[in-house]
């Protein structure tokens, strides 16, 4: 017992110590702590950060942008923060922020303007937009039989009954409802609600399948004449079946922006923003769009971007609108709706 | 005496597994019943508040339409595996014991394979431009893809071919334990062949039918991917709306509601299984 108790005091010692020397010269250790989703950033970025600046990358990954709130909220010490545009303006809300040194950043000119000034940062004082989640409307010709589609209200045309995919998502297909009916993807309205229901109701006998997360399979094998997916499953089902064509809705597109961030307690500050200047190099920067398939926030990566799709054109964005937050009351009516739309 | 015999009730062996069953089933279970009388947090986990809210929720007609469709479809599965099942661990008992072994083998070996793969398989089958299509396209049975896929129907294959084995080994289990010289006394009696079947085997095989029902049935209550991917998520299950409020919505009360009443129906059908098959012991399901 009593030589147990001795061991436990000698291990808590050395702890201890060793956690003191850490302390001590934690800024100027080489090390970044990113977190984000999983291979969000590419492997072979991070490893040439590493290899020009010696800064060991730690990478840490969430499943969903509350639980990355959750564990910033609780302490974790992270470097750099790649999440959504509506969970970073909660946490801005609450100083979980670190104002941005531009002097450190010298490539943030490189951004894009139409994804500046957003409503997640409002003065550009606070993130680097990383890429832009866009759905659209993709259609075979071959089996819409001539019906011209230029917006979400061509998803209910009786003529594809049966044959449109859309992803399973209670945000975005009342949305585009929504937006059919003239009203805001974030609308808040109970009454409105119920009307956009209402029609959405009515789309059901179109609906052919709910896909999220491989919806591009039904294009590619024909079981769907029109679909409603991601940006990046539509470049998937081009690149199976380059006859298809796609759509930016004549209402407006629903976007969602995922941007960089650091921390106000980030331990390594100065090598997050190496980081943020590294990333916003312009080749390097199509290189990492290339990779993750979603929209790109950088005007000089553009002329490196071999796949159109990838530049999302500047008035799709400024006529479109973001899916923010709607507050607590909202969300669960649209997963009501959902719901029963869902059971119908 | 009576004290020698309270210690043997409570032997120290017994303590891994009571701790275990502590740790790994007591515990869990009051959490999800606890969470199921919580609030939902605003943006992550949940608010220690009293509610019955989730509970208040479950009676709207969405959520009652959810129940309803998840019951039939599980009573459909249920009554279609003995259909198939019945028939095959009956035929499969008579056959030489070599064949016998080779027939349930092949029962079993595809068990052995992950479910999520099989299912996938069905879809390459069923796809407007899949086997199924292109062989009767060939044959010059139809001119234009039939939709196979995406509907009703395909979720009761999936479902049926899923949970088809449970139904075959059980019933075969009670099947290959029936005495022969039964049914041969009720065909030296007069007996019909049939009506050998319907008053001797059928009765005597009871308990392994209602085992394979309940085998079948309570899984197909939780079973949501079949639905999501043969179904095209158009059908939404109990367990699709558990998966549903746990991960998309993020209403943990809700999920932990709606597993709570999953749960407690299960034992419900199991209560009913012990009443009506007679047996106080749970064997013949597990």
């Amino acid at each position: 017992m009593r030589k147990w108790t001795r061991a436990l005091a000698l291990l808590l010692a050395a702890v201890l110590a060793l956690s003191l020397g850490a302390c001590g010269k934690k800024a100027d250790e080489k090390v970044l702590n990113v977190f984000t989703w999983a291979t969000y950033f590419p492997d072979d970025i991070l490893a040439e950060f590493t290899e020009q600046t010696g800064i060991k990358v730690n990478y840490s990954t969430f499943e969903s942008n509350e639980e990355m709130l959750m564990k910033l909220e609780s302490g974790g010490e992270y470097d750099i923060v790649l999440a959504s545009d509506y969970i970073i303006d909660i946490a801005r809300g609450q100083g979980l922020l670190m104002e941005l040194d531009k002097s450190k950043i010298p490539n943030f000119k490189n951004i894009n303007p139409t994804y500046q000034n957003t409503f997640f940062d409002p003065d550009n004082q606070y993130v680097v937009p990383y890429s832009a989640g866009v759905p659209m409307i993709i259609y075979n010709p071959a089996m819409t039989g001539g019906v011209e589609i230029k917006g979400y209200e061509d998803l209910w045309n009786p003529a594809f009954a049966d044959s449109v995919v859309v992803m399973d998502d209670a945000r975005n297909i009342i949305g585009i409802t929504l937006k059919t009916m003239g009203k805001s993807f974030n609308e808040t309205d109970p009454a409105v609600l119920e009307q956009a229901k209402e029609k959405l109701m009515t789309l059901r006998p179109n609906i052919r399948a709910f896909d999220y997360n491989t919806p591009y399979n039904l294009m590619i094998s024909g079981e769907t004449a029109v679909g409603y997916m991601f940006t990046s499953q539509v470049i998937t089902a081009l690149n199976a079946n380059p006859e298809l064509k796609t759509v930016y809705p004549a209402e407006g597109v629903g976007f969602g922006i995922d941007a960089v961030f650091i921390p106000a307690k980030a331990p390594h500050a100065d090598n997050a923003h190496a980081f943020l200047d590294f990333i916003l190099d312009g080749e390097r920067s199509a290189r990492i769009t290339e990779q993750t398939f979603y929209g790109s926030c950088n005007s000089a990566a553009t002329p490196y971007i071999t796949n159109p799709l990838l530049v999302i054109p500047d008035d799709a964005i400024r006529s479109g609108e973001s899916i923010k937050d709607v507050g607590e009351e909202a969300t669960a009516l649209f997963n009501d709706i959902w719901t029963e739309f869902k059971q119908s | 005496m009576k004290r020698a015999r309270k210690g043997r009730g409570f032997p120290a062996a017994g303590v891994p597994f009571l701790l275990w069953t502590a740790f790994f089933v007591a515990i869990p279970l009051i959490y999800i019943l606890c969470m199921s009388f919580m609030k939902r947090a605003a943006t992550w986990g949940v608010v220690a508040e009293f509610s019955l809210g989730s509970y208040a929720k479950m009676l709207s007609p969405a959520y009652l339409r959810v129940f309803g469709e998840s019951l039939w479809l599980s009573v459909l599965t249920t009554g279609f595996t003995l259909l198939l099942g019945y028939p095959f661990a009956y035929f499969t008992a008579q056959l030489s014991p070599k064949r016998r072994s080779l027939a349930l083998l092949l029962v079993i070996v595809p068990f052995w394979t992950n479910s999520l793969v099989r299912i996938y398989g069905w879809m390459i089958l069923l796809r407007s431009q899949g086997v199924v299509n292109a062989l009767l396209i060939a044959l010059g049975v139809i001119d234009t893809p039939l939709k196979l896929l995406y509907n009703f129907g395909a979720v009761l294959v999936g479902m049926v071919y899923a949970l088809l084995p449970f139904m075959i080994l059980s019933v075969y289990n009670s099947i290959s334990k029936l005495d022969p010289s039964l049914t041969e006394a009720a065909r030296d009696l007069g007996a019909g062949k049939w009506r050998a079947f319907w008053s001797v085997t059928v009765p005597m095989t009871r308990a392994g039918i209602m085992a394979g029902c309940v085998l079948v049935f309570i899984p197909s209550v939780g079973l949501f991917f079949i639905s999501d991917l043969l179904g095209g998520a158009k059908t939404m299950l109990l367990g699709n709306l558990i998966k549903n409020e746990l991960l998309t919505a993020r209403n943990w009360p809700m999920g932990a509601a709606l597993s709570v009443v999953m749960m407690a129906a299960t034992l419900l059908v199991i209560g009913l299984y012990q009443k009506l098959s007679g047996e106080k012991s749970l064997e013949g399901i597990v």
